[in-house]
Formats: structure tokens, sequence, C-alpha cells
């Protein structure tokens, strides 16, 4: 589809047909669309992922990654799909502008900023905690004040991040790949092959420890276990920036989703063979960092401080892709005016959403300093779950309304429409397991979207132009 | 050693905050506003390939 | 069909839709923590002088708590005995259904009324 056209071209860049004077940078490959998104979700691998172990036992935990890794497999084999033809900053808002209508459109960009901004969050607190460890480990006498870790983190990110897009995903493709290599280190220096491995899985998940919930509990489990993969849909964000969308996006989000896979495997199996369940499942007084705990069981400094950088940068990249597709989803929307255009702005230099990025920061700390690691998290899933909610209604609107024929994809998704009815089965399972244990969130979550929604239809809307939203060259939609 | 670290953080946080508020505040004041808002969606599929309009 | 004209927005009302976006989500977070309605109610169960044996824990898991710096079953009680309450009534299993599907039908319904404008104006408008 792309092969005779030149959109790297110099002269074009930043140029767009509707009067852009100054646009995003078009500069990004297939591997900082992998960084950006396994970068943001491998941490999901080092801390978070472990509350489905305390909502379910082990086993449950397990079960609970490979149904999340179905589920995130649908999600991104759609989202390849509309996003190869739908290329613009702003990703899954942009498809539901062009495909649902404007209040979905308004609901996705918000689904995006709050899933984002809340896993930041739970980054900065991952890494405070860390500092504190480190101080602890190195003789500190006094118990170390987190908050100014917590806070440089996110300014010096917000900063990398204001200066300009290429220096940041390069930044994320060093360290995501660093911190995808401690994993497996830990793994092989295991060696759970041999007789002496300190592995003891057969011990450790016995008896009570098998399925302490019970079935109830696996699927509980799956509330934490999108957690593995929340952030992978992300890749969509950076389709301003990247030199050949139709190509590069299918293809970075697709060996996202498989390094993924590998990586949340192993993970588990690395963690529920070191460390007992009811110390791994409780991620805020046990296993904050649970690869780094499980390195710590190794009783090897080298281990420790691997998997402790391990998990450094895996905080570091996440939060770095998050304040990359907030600000883009925020920016997006003041474009459109569905927010202040004011958030429209693009840095002259830079050539980022600088005052999308600034904007977010404030919002970020309040909940980075004062809220517990998994209602944060919780927050972050639940904005993710409704994001996932919205594809399979996306994609078969979309199916309906251009048909194949009517416009050309970069990738198709097969067996249409088994993808979309899967997901949306595994997502009523999703929402019935936050309802286990989280139910008060869950309805305080979609009473708010309720309330925004209501202000956006009945108020923010008319400051919306009508058709200048539809951006794209399109034919007009079936039916209508 | 950690007391130090810990100020070195702060004034670190500040330094970065102080840096993006301040050129933010001159990029603001720089250029016109009509400049800065001019981006817009969809510049990429017009570039790549315009489908035919059959409405 | 006319095109619609948006109305200028002004900076004061720009600050101001802002500011109630931002009460919203801050409240939509922090009210049930304040309320102390929020979930993850994990809570021990008591017990008098436990023992390892008594906690359910094997040769190998107390291995690993003294290895994890729970020298004692007492220190680690609280730990290995909490449990999440699953128990739920249908009645808010119920509540939870009609609020996501009702959400739902409703955002797609005025969704749906403002994308016929949208197209009508893109496509018929000229």
């Amino acid at each position: 589809m792309m092969a005779n056209t030149d959109i790297t071209s110099k002269t074009m860049d930043g140029m767009g047909p509707h009067g852009t004077k100054v646009g995003l940078l078009r500069v990004l490959g297939p591997a900082h669309v992998w960084a950006l998104g396994v970068g943001i979700v491998l941490v999901g691998e080092y801390m978070g992922w472990n509350f489905a172990v305390g909502k379910g036992g082990a086993y449950a935990a397990l079960i609970a990654c490979w149904f999340a890794g179905i589920l995130y497999s649908c999600v991104a084999m759609i989202d390849s799909e509309v996003t190869s033809t739908v290329a613009a900053a702003g990703g899954q808002y942009t498809q539901a502008k062009h495909i649902v209508g404007p209040l979905m459109a308004f609901n996705v960009g918000l689904y995006l900023v709050f899933a984002y901004t809340m896993l930041e969050a739970g980054n900065a607190i991952t890494l405070g905690y860390l500092i504190s460890v480190a101080a602890d480990m190195t003789g500190a006498t006094e118990p170390l004040d987190q908050r100014p870790f917590i806070i440089l983190a996110i300014m010096f990110l917000a900063w990398l991040n204001y200066r300009g897009v290429l220096a940041t995903l390069t930044f994320n493709l060093i360290i995501t790949a660093f911190a995808f290599c401690a994993i497996l280190v830990l793994f092989f220096a295991s060696a759970p092959w041999s007789e002496g491995s300190m592995l003891a899985h057969g011990e450790l998940m016995s008896g009570q420890a098998a399925l302490p919930y019970g079935w109830l509990g696996v699927l509980a489990a799956m509330h934490f276990g999108l957690w593995f993969y929340l952030g992978i849909e992300g890749t969509t964000q950076a389709a301003e920036e990247v030199r050949s969308p139709a190509r590069a996006l299918p293809f970075g989000t697709l060996a996202g989703i498989m390094t993924l896979l590998i990586a949340a495997t192993l993970t588990w199996y690395i963690c529920v063979g070191y460390l007992p369940w009811e110390y791994l499942g409780d991620g805020v007084n046990g296993a904050v960092a649970p690869l780094f705990s499980a390195a710590q069981m190794t009783g090897s400094d080298a281990l420790i401080i691997i998997l402790g950088f391990g998990t450094l940068f895996a905080t570091l990249a996440s939060a770095n892709g998050c304040i990359n597709d907030a600000s883009r989803a925020w920016f997006s929307m003041g474009r459109d005016h569905y927010l202040p255009q004011w958030f429209g702005a693009v840095h002259p230099q830079y050539r980022t959403p600088y005052r999308s990025i600034i904007f977010l920061v404030p919002i970020a700390l309040i909940f980075a300093l004062g809220a517990p690691l998994d209602q944060v998290i919780t927050f972050s899933i639940l904005s993710g779950l409704l994001g996932y909610t919205f594809m399979p209604i996306n994609v078969i609107l979309f199916r309906r309304k251009w048909p194949l024929d009517t416009i050309k994809r970069g990738y198709e998704h097969p067996f249409h429409p088994i993808p979309a009815i899967l997901l949306i089965a595994l997502c009523s399972v999703t929402y019935f397991a936050v309802f286990l244990g989280y139910g008060t969130q869950l309805i305080a979550m979609v009473s708010f979207y309720i309330v925004v929604s209501l202000w956006f239809h009945f108020w923010r809307y008319r400051f919306v132009k009508r058709a200048d939203q539809f951006t794209m060259p399109w034919p007009k939609p079936r039916g209508y | 050693m950690w007391p130090m670290i810990e100020t070195g953080a702060w004034v670190l946080s500040g330094l970065f905050a102080l840096h993006m508020v301040w050129d933010w505040y001159k990029t603001d004041t720089t250029y016109s506003e009509d400049v800065l808002t001019s981006s817009r969606e969809g510049e990429i599929e017009a570039m790549v390939e315009q489908h035919k309009l059959n409405g | 069909m006319a095109r619609y004209i948006p109305p200028k927005q002004s900076k004061i009302g720009q600050m101001i839709d802002v500011v109630v976006l931002l009460i919203l989500s801050i409240g939509a977070l922090y009210i049930p923590l304040w309320l102390g309605l929020a979930g993850s109610s994990k809570l021990p169960l008591p017990a008098d002088n436990p023992t390892w044996e008594s906690l359910g824990q094997n040769e190998v898991m107390v291995e690993r708590w003294n290895a994890l710096g729970f020298a004692d079953p007492a220190s680690a009680h609280d730990m290995i005995t909490a449990r999440f309450d699953y128990s739920f009534t249908w009645g808010a299993l119920a509540l939870m259904v009609v609020v996501i599907v009702g959400y739902f039908v409703m955002m797609l319904r005025l969704s749906e009324k403002e994308y016929r404008e949208v197209i009508a104006e893109k496509f018929d408008g000229k």
C-alpha cells in the first residue's frame, strides 16, 4: 500500500493538507513502535501483576495471564487493522471519532488519558519504593522520604518528552531491551532444569496454596491479569510520528504482544517458584516489585543489582511511554476542541504537544503521592477495560460501514468477527473479576464516565466543528 | 549520604520544572496562537493515498 | 444541510471547563477512598499463638518466610491469613450490569445522533 509513496520526504515533513504549519515530527521506525508498546507494558511484569496472585493464588494468576494474553491478541489484531487505515495521533480516539461518533471518541480519549496517567502514577510509586529499598540496603539510618524521587521521576520524563519524541523513544528502546533481558537472565540463573535449583513450585503451590479461593479466584484474578499487557494498544498513539505507519504500526504492535507473552509467562514461572503466594500476592506490604523480590531470594548480589536496575528501567520506560501517549490523546482532543483548543498546540522547535505534557504532570503527581498502588492500578485497568470494550464495537461498525472493498487496509485481521466476539466475552468476565473485591471502584468509575458524557453532549460539544472532525479521505459510510 | 541525595532530587525536580515552565512562557510569548495551534489531523492519508469519494 | 458554526470560547470559559473535568476525575478516584468504600478489603483472620503448621505452611514455605525476614509465625500471620471477601449479593451484581450496559447504550445512542450530523455535513453539505 505504501510502496510507491515517499512520506519521509523532507519537504513534506510535518506539512499537512489542512494548513498545518507546525506538526508533529515524523521520525520513528518499527523498533520505536515496539519500544513504545513493550516499554509501557513491561513494567507490568515487574510490579502489579502479582495482585492477581493475591486475588486467586498462583495457578489462578497463570490462567489469568494466558486468558488476558488471548484478550490482548484480539486487541492487537483489531487495533492493527483499524490503525493501519486511521493513522493519526490520538489512536483509538481518532478511530472512534470516524467510526462510532463524537461522544464515544470523547470517552475513548479520556480512557486513554486516565489509563496512561494512572499507570504513570503507579510507576512512580514503584520507583519510590525501589529507591527506599536501595537506601535500606546501603545502610541508611533514617527511613527515606520517597516523595522527592517520585516527583523527580515524573518531572524528568515530562522534561524529556517535552524536548522531543525521538530522543524519548530511543531512550525507551534501550532501557526496555535491558529490562527484558534482565528477566531472561534471572530465568537462566535460576536454572529450573538443574537439581540444585532454588525454584520450588511443587512445595510452594501445594495444599491450601493451590487454589486458595477455588475457581472463583481464577475469575477474580483476571482483574490484574490484564496488567501483564496493559498499554500495548498505545502503539497507535505514535501514528503521526512514525515514518510508515501502515507497515510499522501492525508490525511493532504484533511483535510487542509476542514479546510480552514470553515475558509474562517467564515472570510468573520465576516468581511463584521463589515466593510464597501470600507474600507475592500482597503488592502493598509484600512483594511490591516481585521480580526484584525473587532476585533477593537468590542471595546473589549480581542478580539483585540486575533486577533492581531492570525494575528501575521498566518503571522509567513505562512512565515515559505513558506521558507520551496520554499527552498525544489529550492534545488530539484539544485540537478538535473536544477540550479547550489551548491544548492543541505544538511546540514549534521540539514539535511536541508541550502544553498537554505540562498539564498532565500535576495530575500524575496527585495520584502518585496520594493513593495506594492497587487503587491506582485498578483505576488504570478499568479505563483500559472500557477501552477494550469499545474495540469490538468499533471493528464491527468499521467492517459494516466500510466493507473490505471500500477502503484499503494495511493489515486485515483474520476470522472476523470471532476476535471481536471473543474480546467482548473476555471483557465481560473481567468486569465481573473487578467487581469481586473492587466493586465500589467500578461503579464510581463508570458513574464518572456517565457524568462526563452528559457534560460533553449537552455542553462541551457546542464548541466542536461538525464536518471538520472527519479528516480521513474515506468514502461516505454505508447506511448514512 | 541519603539526606544529600534526597535534597539533590528535590533540586533537580525543581530545575526540570522550571526549565519547562520557562520554555513554555518563552514559546507562548514568541509565537502567535494561530501558529502554535495550526496542527491538523489526517495529513498522512492525504499524502499517501486519496480514496475516491463516492458519497 | 447548513454548516454548523461553533461559538468562540473565551479564555475563562476554557479554564472553567478544565477545572470541571479535573474535579470530576479526581473525585471519581478519591471519593471512594475518603468514604472508605474502596475495595481491596483484605482482612486477616485473627488466631492466637499461630504456628507454621496451623497456618498451613510446609517446610519450604517456612524457609522462604524466614528468608523474607519473617522469623516467627506471628509476624507472618496477618499476611498469610488475609483473604478477600468474594461474597456478593445478586442485587449488587445486577446494579453493576445495569450501570455498565446502561452507560454503553446511552453513549452509543448519543454518539450515533452526533455522528449522523457529522456525516450529513461532511458528505451532503457542500
